[in-house]
């Protein structure tokens, strides 16, 4: 990786960094949406930059719906119009604090003392990586990948089926 | 010098997501936590496939598992929320201690 | 990832493009009033330009701001690597065909943003519809062009667009091709799917309460949508540059207008869909739909 990458690669994820920073510490629900928006399109970014660019491209692509979403159902929920938000939804501060700054500290601590092997220069194409994952997932990774289809339907109808107004039981 | 940034960028992601899933009320809220901490483990994926093992497609297959598994936690967490919506009239976790049996 | 953005073909491309928005805006009009009025598109947008700029109170001012432009940025962004001709994707991604859904998915966000940042119960409504519209349409939007890509066995436009050299998408595959027809209408919100900013019953909708600059650049956001949607089509279905005779940007230029020029008649003739029943259709027909043709696609490539 040349230093024009390594640039680009800090840039976006200290912008990945400072969004979802962003996503707990608005007092509106649809803001804290949007940065969590913004954090996942950083990532996708920083994908591209590790040139995977399809995972890049999907990560870009998918976030923008989900994120909206979730937006749309906190907007259901908690009705927080345009401007006007200014609530509190937080508890346990302090060990919620303390906890992740440890974990932080011990995962970064461990990352840096690990003496990684070099990093490889070459990756294949981005037409070549799209050929291989497309080869990948029907031959050795079919089974995972097909139970991953099955899961999203299971979980569509659980869903579903969790969501639906039930009439009251005559008991 | 790639491979440090890149995890130490999701090791402090999976903190703040840590963060939230802890310290939000709200049941959204503590799901954006929740993907906070996949996005992190997407990137450390990404980068090891990347850096270390360019010819490995499995790990890029597992990228692609976790991005299903973000959207079927919003799926059932939002039909969580829903119904409890519905009975409760909001989703906040501190007042869904009632699911908790009496005298337990 | 080879590319060609040259100073000649970024400026061809600009061009072309800011000519086929002009040449919309013209359209636009024609589908209303019924005739071709060239000057007023200039007219429009300096009176635009020259309005008050009349802002919500306790709007949330960063969306209320970001929302226009990143209308505008969806729109063009995808034209990067639409191809006019064979040499002109300005960006030769490989991951091309998913590229322009994922720029277009932002035009969601734009209007989704822009009706909440306005508080405004009308322009929220109209913001969020365009949420559950996305619902509706993207599922065979995508569908349709993973049928076109595994013909070309590639996701590059150019490579598409070679692959319909015998017979073209719109004759290969014609169930994809109307979904993928009725898919954009819907994300370009135009007529018969214009649920977000429903004049008759949300009074504008999501872009009610923008006003002058912002307006413009929400209107320009649109037809700029509108337009790569068109050379979308003419790329994926319609056999891009080729034709006989005349040079291939040529003929690209010429089935994107067509195609523009029929998304605005549909609208003329076809009465606004209910939001309820556009989400029915879809997915009891428009999804089940796009499965057949990618299995018949498939199918067809196999004998």
């Amino acid at each position: 990786m040349n230093a024009l990458q390594l640039f680009f690669l800090a840039g976006f994820g200290l912008a990945a960094v400072w969004f979802g920073w962003r996503v707990f510490r608005t007092h509106s629900m649809v803001r804290s949406a949007m940065s969590l928006l913004a954090c996942m399109v950083a990532l996708g970014a920083m994908f591209l930059v590790l040139q995977a660019e399809f995972l890049g491209v999907l990560q870009i692509m998918m976030m923008a719906a989900e994120m909206s979403i979730m937006a749309f159902f906190m907007m259901m929920f908690m009705m927080d119009p345009g401007g006007l938000g200014n609530m509190n939804m937080t508890h346990q501060q302090k060990p919620a604090t303390a906890l992740s700054a440890a974990v932080a500290a011990l995962l970064l601590a461990l990352l840096l003392s690990t003496n990684w092997p070099a990093p490889l220069a070459q990756v294949p194409t981005a037409t070549q990586q799209n050929h291989d994952l497309g080869i990948e997932l029907m031959t050795r990774s079919m089974m995972i990948f097909e139970t991953a289809g099955t899961t999203i339907l299971v979980a569509m109808i659980a869903a579903a089926a969790t969501a639906l107004v039930y009439p009251p039981q005559p008991d | 010098m790639a491979l440090p940034i890149c995890l130490s960028i999701a090791a402090v992601l999976f903190a703040l997501g840590l963060y939230g899933v802890i310290s939000q009320t709200n049941l959204v809220m503590i799901m954006m936590g929740v993907e906070l901490m996949l996005a992190a483990a997407m990137l450390n994926l990404v980068a090891f496939w990347r850096l270390l093992h360019p010819h490995t497609y499995t790990l890029q297959m597992f990228v692609l598992v976790v991005m299903t598994v973000m959207a079927l936690e919003a799926a059932v967490g939002f039909a969580l929320a829903t119904q409890r919506f519905r009975s409760r009239g909001s989703v906040e976790v501190e007042e869904a201690a009632d699911l908790k049996e009496e005298g337990v | 990832m080879e590319n060609n953005n040259t100073l000649p073909t970024t400026l061809l491309v600009g061009l072309l493009f800011a000519g086929g928005v002009y040449a919309l805006a013209v359209l636009e009009y024609w589908s209303v009033a019924g005739r071709l009025a060239w000057a007023r598109p200039v007219r429009l947008a300096l009176k635009l330009l020259a309005r008050e700029e009349i802002k919500p109170r306790q709007r949330d001012a960063v969306f209320y701001e970001t929302a226009p432009v990143l209308l505008l940025a969806a729109g063009t962004l995808a034209a990067a690597v639409l191809p006019w001709s064979a040499s002109t994707p300005l960006l030769s991604l490989a991951t091309g065909a998913l590229f322009v859904n994922a720029a277009f998915a932002y035009a969601m966000v734009a209007l989704v943003l822009g009706g909440w940042s306005s508080n405004g119960a009308y322009a929220m409504i109209g913001g969020w519809r365009f949420l559950g519209q996305l619902l509706a349409y993207s599922m065979p939007m995508v569908m349709a062009l993973t049928a076109t890509v595994m013909r070309a066995e590639s996701m590059v436009p150019v490579q598409i667009v070679l692959s319909q050299r015998g017979l073209w998408n719109i004759v290969y595959q014609p169930v994809g091709f109307g979904l993928f027809y009725l898919a954009a209408l819907a994300l370009a919100f135009l007529p018969p799917f214009d649920l977000p900013v429903a004049a008759g019953e949300l009074a504008g909708g999501a872009w009610a309460d923008f006003t002058g600059a912002r307006r413009l650049v929400l209107r320009l956001g649109r037809l700029s949508l509108v337009m790569s949607l068109a050379v979308t089509i003419t790329v994926f279905y319609l056999g891009g540059w080729q034709g006989p005779g005349l040079p291939g940007v040529v003929w690209t230029l010429l089935k994107t207008l067509l195609v523009a020029a029929s998304f605005f008649g549909v609208g003329h003739y076809v009465s606004r869909v209910r939001y309820d029943l556009l989400l029915e259709w879809s997915w009891k027909y428009a999804t089940p739909a796009a499965l057949l043709n990618i299995l018949w696609v498939g199918i067809l490539l196999l004998l």
